[in-house]
């Protein structure tokens, strides 16, 4: 009697132990790829494929809108609710990384360290030394020429614009010649990834808007930047007020000379017209932002990254779903390139036949010549807020006729307000 | 002559109030790339049903969206009402200081902006446990449409001659069962029409939604529109009018319903209410 | 009275909340609390180019929209009242169906129709010869906020027809019939008989759309983002971003806290108009 009571109690004892290692880790993920049509069903995918090769962790998906999840995820911190782990880009990674509560991920990366990774890929997610966030997908924006409408307007497709004068030019020459196409998208919308679609172009004239000194907004730069925004409105060759994504149907149609796009356009081109990568390459080139006064190209990386909320319980499990999306070449093949159309952070890819399907003119282009003009924003708590200043002012100068100076002073007088 | 006029202006009436339906429709029947074409096209050259079958048989769980918008938006209807009734028989009848204060000050809070109730809102879910959850959603929603009830309420309860309630009282009804018995079978239509108030508050409301619920089958038809079809890559005309039509369909049915006993309530109660 | 204290729960907290967080210099991305600055915040508010212009964007979209929104839906009145039967039944539906639509359907459906390119609205507008070159509606400093505006007006005259005409039928018929016999021309009949009527649907039904209006987020936050430049930013917008752009709580709260308060006086004003009337 006695030993059967010990043993039922010893029994009772290992079962909570038995359950623990084998009750499935749930982790959150907080990210906008599940929302969205397009992404989605990659999304799940990898999500399946993940359990299936870790049954003991489970994901738990929470979707959220790309214009509210830094808004949310900042909220959640702050009242002590954060995800396991979250989808972030450009000034968000670092407003979340501002709260202190995202892990700093180098103790998990493995010997290579950060080497294993495209030195651009890295942009602005090291901050103090520590890494802050996994560069998951990596989408460099560049200028897309359409060959065709070169062709109509008598302009070579093999010589895009080098220079903002070429650029100007060719833009006179097909507004003559291809009326009815438009002639360059550029984001004038005024959210804070339109001021970073802006910030190289600002950089190509020289302006920094947000500068420390207190008088960046009234600059002679920012006159030259703004001035030029105005004439691209002014001669009908940008249509004010759309998003990057508002250009992408023009550009599925042949409809837009250039547009100022990431390497995911790609994608969305070929999901809507289904033409073959060859018949892209026949119609489309990509070469990096023309130079401008300062002679140099800047662009910036539209691509997204993973963090992980330092309050996370199992970070180690939420570090094997982040490397799993962002490094393995599961996650490269069948989400990043299948439904993001976008580059591996990896310095090599990871298989040949990922090698392989990079030798597009296409993704060379962007390999080859946009990568290296990688530039950044200067991203942090000053940058939103400066954001709805700038771009206030952007949108002045491309939809009014307010003077240019006017619009420096306003913009400069808004982003002082703290 | 004059009649000629008349139906003309009638048939603008008509058309002004009906083209951006039709645009809405027509353009569901649209694939992705007609939608977008820089000059449109009036009737769809080659209709698809496309869009729907991607509501339907798609990625996202518009079944759910549909009956998680409907669910919440006629519980909140009927808490609200349920807690709005009462405080307005009391704020009608009652005779302390401060009523008149208070009735405004009601009336008032409903103009201020949704934006600055939700982070205190967000942290009285989170303290309760709610957040993520319909039941979260009802109570955000009922927090917002809950001052504008019991102000329409007082006013369709003011009409009520007091009279009647001595009557009742007369007879040895309690107090809550002369609001039960006596009160609310007069203002009925009144009952309806704020009741269906607060019901397309809530069916409009977006910005809760989006900030409470984070599981996507958890989502309200709204929101979902505004979280599935204008995402990173491009704006979903095509998809985004079919999912619009059908959100738009089950409030129409739902209005026309209620129209005839909106008229009588509108027209009983309300102007008393000042 | 316990109702009354869920009320005062529910309507009181956040009014509190909001009044405490107006004296803080609170924001989300600051890694230290939150401190108590007195009234900095409302000192800055006064000198805020951005709040006075959102301060009458706010009133110009508000009430411009509602008082449009009303002359259409007493003009659609009038121009139906004498119909009758299934006419009338089916007329009105149909003129009702605007309202059935949800705000964000609208937001997306009009910016969709007021596009630059492949906008339905420049598309026959070119068709008609009326415009020689696309309009941007949406897009011109001048012409967004009355944009806005007309989308609005949309959606809210179908409010002020059913209840203007559901008042008119209400009109005791000697009334007319004694207008009629003195042979009143028609636009007196129906400024000195029918309006008059018509007064105190109008003031209330106005006030309750003032109220609905002023809270306006998901229309112009969907078609402008309160752009271009601040041409559509009002108040609620204009909160919006510095609560969850900037994370600045703080001062977001103060301009709330005004809010309230003009709010408080235009409403008292208001109900005493009426109650004297």
């Amino acid at each position: 009697m006695f030993n059967r009571l010990i043993f039922a109690a010893a029994v009772l004892a290992s079962f909570p132990v038995a359950v623990h290692a084998q009750a499935p880790v749930t982790l959150t993920f907080a990210n906008w790829a599940d929302a969205e049509a397009a992404t989605r069903p990659g999304i799940q995918a990898a999500i399946h494929e993940f359990e299936r090769i870790h049954p003991n962790i489970k994901i738990e998906s929470q979707a959220i809108s790309v214009s509210e999840i830094a808004r949310q995820l900042v909220l959640r911190v702050r009242s002590g609710n954060p995800p396991d782990m979250a989808e972030l880009q450009g000034n968000d990674t670092i407003l979340l990384a501002l709260t202190g509560k995202l892990e700093p991920l180098d103790p998990y990366l493995g010997a290579g360290g950060t080497s294993v990774f495209t030195p651009q890929a890295l942009n602005g997610l090291v901050r103090d030394g520590k890494l802050i966030a996994l560069p998951w997908t990596v989408s460099p924006v560049a200028l897309w020429y359409n060959k065709d409408i070169m062709k109509k307007a008598g302009l070579d497709p093999n010589h895009p614009p080098a220079t903002l004068d070429e650029l100007m030019a060719d833009l006179a020459a097909i507004k003559k010649a291809v009326p009815d196409v438009a002639g360059i998208g550029i984001d004038t919308t005024n959210r804070v990834f339109s001021m970073t679609a802006n910030w190289p172009w600002m950089q190509t004239f020289g302006a920094d808007p947000i500068a420390d000194d207190g008088k960046g907004a009234v600059s002679p730069a920012m006159t030259a930047y703004l001035s030029w925004m105005r004439s691209l409105a002014q001669n009908g060759y940008l249509q004010p007020g759309q998003k990057m994504g508002d250009f992408r149907p023009l550009a599925a149609q042949n409809k837009i000379a250039f547009t100022y796009d990431a390497v995911l356009l790609k994608g969305v081109i070929q999901s809507l017209n289904h033409i073959s990568d060859a018949e892209l390459d026949a119609h489309w080139g990509v070469t990096p932002l023309p130079a401008g006064p300062t002679g140099k190209s800047f662009t910036f990386d539209s691509g997204h990254n993973l963090g992980i909320f330092s309050g996370s319980q199992h970070k180690k499990e939420a570090w094997e779903f982040i490397s799993f999306l962002a490094t393995s070449p599961w996650g490269i093949e069948n989400y990043t390139m299948k439904y993001e159309t976008s580059l591996s952070p990896l310095k090599k890819a990871p298989s040949e036949a990922l090698e392989k399907s990079l030798d597009t003119p296409l993704l060379q282009a962007f390999i080859t010549k946009v990568m290296p003009t990688l530039s950044g924003a200067p991203f942090g708590a000053k940058f939103a807020p400066a954001s709805t200043a700038v771009m206030a002012g952007v949108q002045q100068a491309v939809t009014g006729t307010m003077p240019i100076a006017d619009i420096e002073k306003s913009i400069q007088q808004n982003m002082d307000k703290d | 002559m004059k009649r000629i006029l008349q139906w003309l202006l009638i048939g603008l009436a008509l058309a002004w109030s009906l083209a951006p339906v039709y645009w809405m429709v027509v353009t569901s029947f649209k694939d992705a790339l007609e939608a977008t074409r820089p000059v449109p096209t009036f009737l769809p050259e080659a209709p698809t049903l496309a869009n729907y079958q991607g509501l339907a048989g798609g990625s996202l769980p518009f079944l759910s969206f549909f009956v998680n918008t409907t669910l919440s938006c006629l519980a909140t209807a009927a808490l609200a009402m349920l807690i709005a009734t009462p405080a307005a028989y009391a704020l009608s009848r009652g005779r302390f200081r401060l009523r008149g204060p208070i009735s405004q000050g009601i009336l008032v809070f409903r103009m201020l902006p949704l934006v600055v109730m939700l982070a205190p809102l967000y942290l009285m879910l989170l303290a309760a446990g709610l957040l993520d959850s319909l039941a979260g959603l009802v109570v955000g929603f009922t927090t917002f449409g809950l001052p504008f009830a019991v102000w329409m309420m007082k006013g369709f309860i003011d009409t009520v001659p007091i009279e009647i309630e001595e009557a009742a009282r007369v007879d040895g009804y309690k107090k809550w069962e002369i609001l039960v018995r006596v009160v609310v079978p007069l203002v009925l239509p009144g009952l309806l029409t704020t009741a269906t108030f607060v019901f397309m508050e809530s069916w409009n409301n977006l910005i809760f939604p989006l900030s409470l619920i984070t599981t996507l089958a958890k989502q309200t038809l709204p929101a979902a529109i505004q979280l599935s079809f204008t995402g990173q890559f491009k704006t979903d005309w095509g998809g985004m009018m079919a999912a619009s039509t059908v959100t738009t369909l089950p409030l129409m049915v739902a209005f026309f319903a209620v129209q005839r006993s909106m008229v009588r309530g509108l027209t009983g109660g309300a102007v008393a209410g000042a | 009275m316990p109702a009354l204290g869920v009320l005062a729960l529910v309507v009181g907290y956040p009014v509190l909340y909001t009044a405490y967080l107006s004296t803080q210099r609170m924001n989300l991305l600051d890694t230290d609390p939150s401190r108590y600055i007195g009234t900095r915040n409302y000192v800055r508010l006064f000198g805020d180019p951005v709040f006075w212009s959102s301060l009458e964007n706010t009133a110009i979209y508000t009430f411009g929209s509602v008082i449009v929104a009303a002359l259409f839906g007493l003009s659609l009145a009038l121009l139906t009242e004498n119909l009758l039967g299934w006419r009338f039944r089916s007329i009105r539906a149909l003129l009702l169906v605007p309202w059935a639509v949800p705000f964000v359907v609208v937001a997306f459906l009009f910016r969709f129709m007021f596009l630059q390119d492949g906008g339905v609205i420049n598309a026959v507008l070119l068709r008609l010869g009326a415009i020689s070159s696309p309009v941007l509606w949406l897009n011109d400093a001048n012409l967004a906020l009355p944009s806005t505006m007309l989308t609005n007006i949309w959606t809210m005259t179908p409010f002020f027809f059913l209840l203007l005409s559901a008042a008119l039928s209400s009109i005791p018929i000697e009334v007319i019939e004694s207008a009629r016999i003195d042979r009143a021309p028609t636009w007196s009949m129906v400024f000195h008989i029918k309006l008059p009527f018509l007064r105190n649907e109008l003031l209330i039904s106005g006030l309750l759309m003032v109220i609905s209006n002023v809270n306006d987020f998901a229309k112009i936050w969907a078609m402008t983002e309160g752009g271009p430049g601040y041409a559509t930013t009002t108040l609620v917008v204009y909160v919006y971003r510095l609560a969850f752009g900037d994370f600045n709580f703080g001062y977001a709260s103060a301009i709330g806290v005004v809010w309230l308060v003009l709010l408080l006086v235009f409403a008292s004003l208001y109900l005493r108009a009426i109650r004297t009337a």
